[in-house]
């Protein structure tokens, strides 16, 4: 037998704290097992992991992919019979697995405690004004303009030095963050666990593709449109790395810099990717007020992810329509604006929610390899 | 009295269409010399009932046979007070179940013909009237007994309690907090406060308390029982009318459960019992046996050795709740501490549905379900495995204390069981008897009645030591009249059900007194003034009757001659049953009655035409049989019902009376028995199946087959079963052939 179980109720009362509320509701009657069409048919959930978590079972929980494999459609919670909302208790759960999980945990901490919500924002804000501070404008230098004597950015806040060190030391950051506690997990799960399938690339391979396509998250069926908008938002970011990556191209390739004139292909891809993340977001945010009642409104968590994206879109758009426009005060305001919401979206992508990214992709993987949702087909052929 | 007999035939509801009535009238008048016999279209018309209420005032009538329909409709219109009523069912019997109209007829005849004979044979009952005393006793002051007194008080009944403790509160003084019977969102323990129910009661002037008081003897009946209480050495005799039993329960032995739980062995697994006392002796801080240690982790096993063959077998009810509330005792207010409670099922009914939602709310509670396999030390620390848990695998979980859910043993069980190896070693002899004396510690005795069957209410089967006799039918009722069981003494309950059962048993109580002061059986013949008159001049004190009566009622002198108590007895009818003397009757029932009636039944001469007697109880067996008709079920034309007020009245001289005159079979319809048994009166069924074993004898004499006499078990919603049951016993006849005796 194995180690004696401990159940932990303070742990229990960790993930109500964390927005697992209902958690104690739950009788164990597997309604939402039945209803979630994510669930594999071999060791299916959410019914464990709700025992898990009454229990207290850390370990369990943590080590456990299908927390991942969960996809929050809600189903289970719209048919909950006691109001136990499985599907807002495994978002609770997942909270502290990210916490558990990516270092360093202080910075955890402020992502998921509304108490920092300022401090958060307040560090690259007063980052940036330091920047703008040490240019001497608060002490009567004037903002300079571009070559053609437009207003530009890129001559308010040079990119050397001013923002591709510190924006690749935070992305550099959030990538050790990411590779520790993704290694940390990938050993975890695997702990004991005998990889059916060696080809691990082509298990990423195949990961990426159902990613791509949203396989899984289509499956749900109380809310799919929230598929289609999740679907809009990740093309979004991928067409916003790419204008990024040809930015970059201009920048140090080509020495060519920024304002680009509408009509470059950079302005293209990026303004259709910007739209498309700003309609994204707001079907999103829709999705989650018209289900509130049955599927749950959702944590801080949540929230917090959900208004960093949306505010990078909003405000990268401002910042854009104003300097076309020459307003000078409020133009600069909303590009430090733009800056502060995109360096909160990096550098605390290992701990906010942004993180579902790089975990679930991993259990993901993880899933493939360990062909959890073939056994039963083999079995039952 | 003497008795005038009117014979009324109905002919309403198809009976004059199929029937010769003209044809009845006549040997009525002429065979049978009835005074006065009338037909009337519909007798149960304003106009019919007047022609019989008629006949009453101007002629006289004081016995009347009515030939229609079935004893159990029409009892308002056919309700003649002071008169002697036999209802024939002639529209059921013969009208119904009957196909070919010749066969009608016949049984028509056969039956009416019985129903006056029965008149004939029997005489109106004159009450049992002996003068009473109206004060009951209430063995008991805890929740149960106390609410008992007070609701026997308001209703104007003088009220004796007795308790053997120095205070009232019985259990319930134990106890730290209780379930609280309100809202439990606004808390989830209650204030156990006894004082206000205790001054009620001691403040009442019609209830007398006698503490650290107990009963000595009881002798006499209901309405007249002499009660003998010892107080510190003095002894006082009351009289009694009638007497509610609330003893209560004691924790199950936890010894018992050393193997399973390490109780005993390990200091910190306890009972719930002693985790009350636990709780109660520091005001709800639970510090742990063996070190003193406050505790932050408890482990309670719900169902320790209850639903379990080896222990007990059932559930005693309140431990889920109970231990929901103790839980409280370890989380409230310590925001660190863990109750886990491991259950097989909790069990909350009704509103404590709600108290078990609150629980599952709690964070400091964890509810699983699963199965207590094991218990060892490891340290200063208990492992406790659990199996079946819907982890779906063996888990072993770390704690502090374990609190065992013992279950409920009635406070009777410990002197049935002593008596029962006591009637045990007696029949080996009285050498082993005198052994048995020595080697077993006797217990405390309840209620120490004075008769011949012994000190305490007697045991049940199937009944685990509670004092119940029939929980279906007549609940508070035991198996002694006038003694009533109450609260956990008589089944596991908590407090609150307590209180509604105190209620329930106060009103048995007072129907019994007042049934008895006018002279009528208690129950179920609620109705019944006959009782048992035996004609003791012949009794040859073989005891069969004062050891068979199923309700103790009849004692014994010296010389072994039976001394009937009649208040103490039911009417069922066993001892006339049991009678080889034939010596027991009762004014409307006897001996001889039934057998006259049945030698009067018509017996074909032909072959193919058998005659079978049927002997059904009155209270399942036949109801199930006019169900049978109600429904149209065709039965076999070569039958003929007579109904018994018990089977445990049968007599076996009926059956060599039916099959010397040639009827072919003898069929017996009694209630199921055992320990589901469904006997009004407990054994009837039963004992009629044990007599039934010595028939042989009987067959064997008159040089017939074993096979033509049968007795078949059957409950009241069974109706269709009763074609099925003729149906195989006339095969097994006919198979047989026809009875030799014929014709003689």
């Amino acid at each position: 037998m194995d180690k004696p179980v401990k159940p932990d109720l303070q742990f229990a009362k960790e993930i109500i704290k964390a927005g697992g509320e209902s958690l104690k509701k739950c009788y164990q009657c597997s309604t939402c097992t039945v209803v979630c069409n994510l669930s594999p048919e071999d060791k299916p959930f959410p019914r464990k992991e709700m025992l898990y978590a009454q229990w207290g079972l850390k370990e369990k929980l943590f080590k456990n992919p299908d927390i991942w494999l969960c996809h929050h459609c809600g189903d289970c919670t719209a048919y909950c019979p006691r109001g136990a909302k499985p599907g807002e208790v495994l978002g609770a759960v997942r909270k502290l697995m990210i916490k558990n999980y990516s270092p360093p945990s202080f910075l955890a901490n402020w992502v998921a405690d509304p108490k920092y919500l300022l401090l958060i924002f307040l560090i690259p804000l007063l980052f940036f004004l330091g920047e703008m501070a040490l240019l001497g404008y608060f002490s009567g230098i004037e903002i300079p303009r571009g070559e053609n004597g437009e207003m530009s950015y890129v001559a308010f806040l040079p990119p050397v030095p001013w923002i591709d060190i510190p924006f690749m030391a935070i992305a550099g950051f959030a990538v050790i963050c990411f590779y520790l506690g993704v290694k940390k997990y990938w050993l975890d799960l695997t702990e004991g666990v005998e990889l059916k399938r060696k080809d691990i690339y082509n298990c990423i391979y195949e990961t990426i593709k159902d990613i791509l396509l949203h396989k899984k998250f289509q499956l749900c069926t109380l809310n799919k449109n929230r598929s289609t908008a999740h679907l809009l938002v990740l093309y979004a970011f991928i067409g916003l790395a790419i204008t990024t990556g040809i930015a970059a191209f201009y920048e140090w390739v080509l020495r060519w810099e920024a304002p680009y004139p509408q009509t470059n292909i950079v302005k293209i891809i990026g303004n259709i990717s910007g739209i498309a993340l700003v309609i994204g977001m707001l079907l999103i945010i829709a999705n989650r007020t018209k289900n509130a009642v049955k599927q749950g409104l959702g944590s801080y968590f949540d929230w917090l992810l959900i208004t960093i994206i949306f505010a990078v879109g909003i405000t990268g758009f401002l910042a854009e329509i104003l300097r076309e426009a020459e307003v000078e005060t409020l133009g600069y305001a909303s590009y430090i604006a733009h800056l502060v919401f995109v360096f909160a979206l990096f550098a605390y992508a290992p701990h906010s929610k942004m993180a579902h990214m790089v975990y679930r992709t991993t259990a993901m993987v993880f899933a493939k390899t360990a062909m959890r949702e073939e056994v039963k087909k083999e079995e039952a052929a | 009295m003497e008795k005038k007999i009117g014979l009324y035939i109905c002919k309403g509801c198809g009976i004059g269409e199929a029937i010769n009535t003209e044809k009845i009238v006549n040997i009525a008048k002429n065979a049978l010399r009835v005074p006065v016999v009338a037909e009337h279209e519909i007798l149960c018309s304003a106009d019919g009932v007047e022609l019989i209420k008629k006949d009453i005032a101007e002629q006289g009538i004081n016995s009347i046979v009515i030939a229609g329909c079935s004893p159990r409709v029409k009892t308002y219109e056919f309700n003649f007070p002071g008169c002697f009523v036999e209802r024939v069912p002639v529209r059921e019997l013969a009208l119904w179940t009957i196909e070919s109209q010749e066969e009608q007829q016949q049984a028509a005849e056969d039956y009416i013909k019985m129903g006056v004979i029965k008149i004939q044979k029997g005489d109106i009952p004159e009450p049992y009237k002996i003068e009473i005393n109206k004060t009951i006793l209430v063995v008991g002051g805890g929740v149960s007994g106390m609410t008992a007194a007070l609701e026997a008080a308001k209703s104007g009944y003088e009220v004796v309690l007795i308790e053997k403790e120095a205070e009232l509160g019985g259990f319930a003084r134990k106890l730290y907090k209780v379930v609280p019977t309100d809202d439990y969102t606004k808390g989830v323990l209650g204030d156990v406060n006894l004082e206000p129910l205790i001054n009620e009661v001691t403040s009442n002037p019609k209830i007398k308390v006698f503490t650290s008081s107990k009963i000595d003897r009881i002798e006499g009946q209901p309405g007249d029982f002499d009660v003998t209480i010892s107080k510190n050495g003095s002894t006082e005799t009351i009289k009694i009318g009638a007497i509610i039993q609330a003893t209560g329960w004691k924790p199950y032995d936890a010894k018992k459960l050393a193997k399973k739980y390490g109780y005993g062995k390990f200091k910190d697994v306890v009972t719930n019992y002693e985790f009350e006392e636990i709780a109660k002796k520091n005001k709800g801080i639970i510090k742990r046996p063996s070190d003193d240690r406050v505790v932050k982790t408890v482990l309670f096993v719900q169902c320790a050795g209850q639903r379990d063959p080896e222990h007990i077998p059932y559930c005693s009810g309140m431990c889920c709740a109970t231990t929901l509330k103790q839980a409280r005792y370890v989380t409230d207010g310590n925001p660190d501490a863990t109750a886990m409670v491991i259950y097989k099922d909790m069990r909350t009914p009704g509103k404590l549905e709600y108290y078990y939602k609150e629980a599952q709310n709690a964070p400091g509670m964890m509810l699983a379900k699963g199965e207590v396999i094991g218990i060892r030390e490891e340290y200063d620390k208990l492992i406790v495995t659990v199996e079946n848990s819907l982890l779906g695998e063996k888990v072993e979980i770390e704690t502090e204390m374990v609190v065992l859910a013992t279950g409920m043993v009635p406070t009777t069980k410990e002197p049935q069981d002593y008596l029962i190896g006591l009637a045990a070693a007696a029949a080996k002899g009285d050498e082993e008897k005198a052994k048995y004396i020595e080697s077993t510690k006797k217990p405390e005795f309840i209620l120490n009645l004075g008769y011949r069957q012994g000190p305490e209410l007697p045991f049940l089967e199937g009944g685990f030591g509670f004092a119940d006799s029939n929980f279906i039918c007549f609940q508070y009722e035991t198996r002694r009249t006038g003694i009533y069981a109450v609260g956990p003494v008589r089944q596991p309950m908590n407090m609150t059900e307590a209180k509604e059962d105190a209620r329930g048993a106060a009103l048995k109580a007072i129907q019994c007194i007042e049934h008895v002061a006018n002279g009528i059986a208690v129950h179920p013949r609620a109705w019944d003034t006959s009782y048992p008159e035996p004609n003791l001049t012949k009794c040859t004190a073989c005891k069969r009757c004062t050891e068979e009566c199923p309700f103790g009622a009849i004692d014994e002198d010296e010389k072994g001659i039976p001394y009937y108590k009649p208040n103490r007895c039911r009417r069922c009818g066993t001892c006339m049953g049991a009678c080889p003397e034939r010596i027991v009757s009762f004014k409307d029932y006897s001996v001889d009655m039934i057998g006259t009636m049945l030698k009067n039944v018509s017996v074909p001469s032909e072959d193919e035409r058998p005659r079978i007697i049927v002997l059904c109880c009155e209270n399942d067996a036949f109801p199930a049989t006019e169900t049978a008709a109600l429904n149209r079920l065709k039965l076999d034309p070569a039958v003929r019902f007579i109904q018994l007020r018990c089977l445990g009245s049968m007599n076996l001289v009926w059956i060599a009376d039916a099959l010397s005159r040639g009827v072919d079979g003898m069929l017996l319809l009694g209630c199921k028995f055992g320990e589901n048994y469904q006997c009004h009166f407990a054994k009837g069924s039963e004992l009629a199946k044990y007599r039934l074993g010595k028939v042989q004898e009987t067959l064997d004499r008159l040089q017939l087959e074993s096979d033509r006499v049968k007795m078949y078990e059957l409950a009241i919603d069974e109706y269709w079963r009763v074609p099925e049951i003729i149906n195989e016993f006339m095969e097994k006849i006919r198979e047989i052939g026809p009875n030799p005796f014929k014709g003689f």
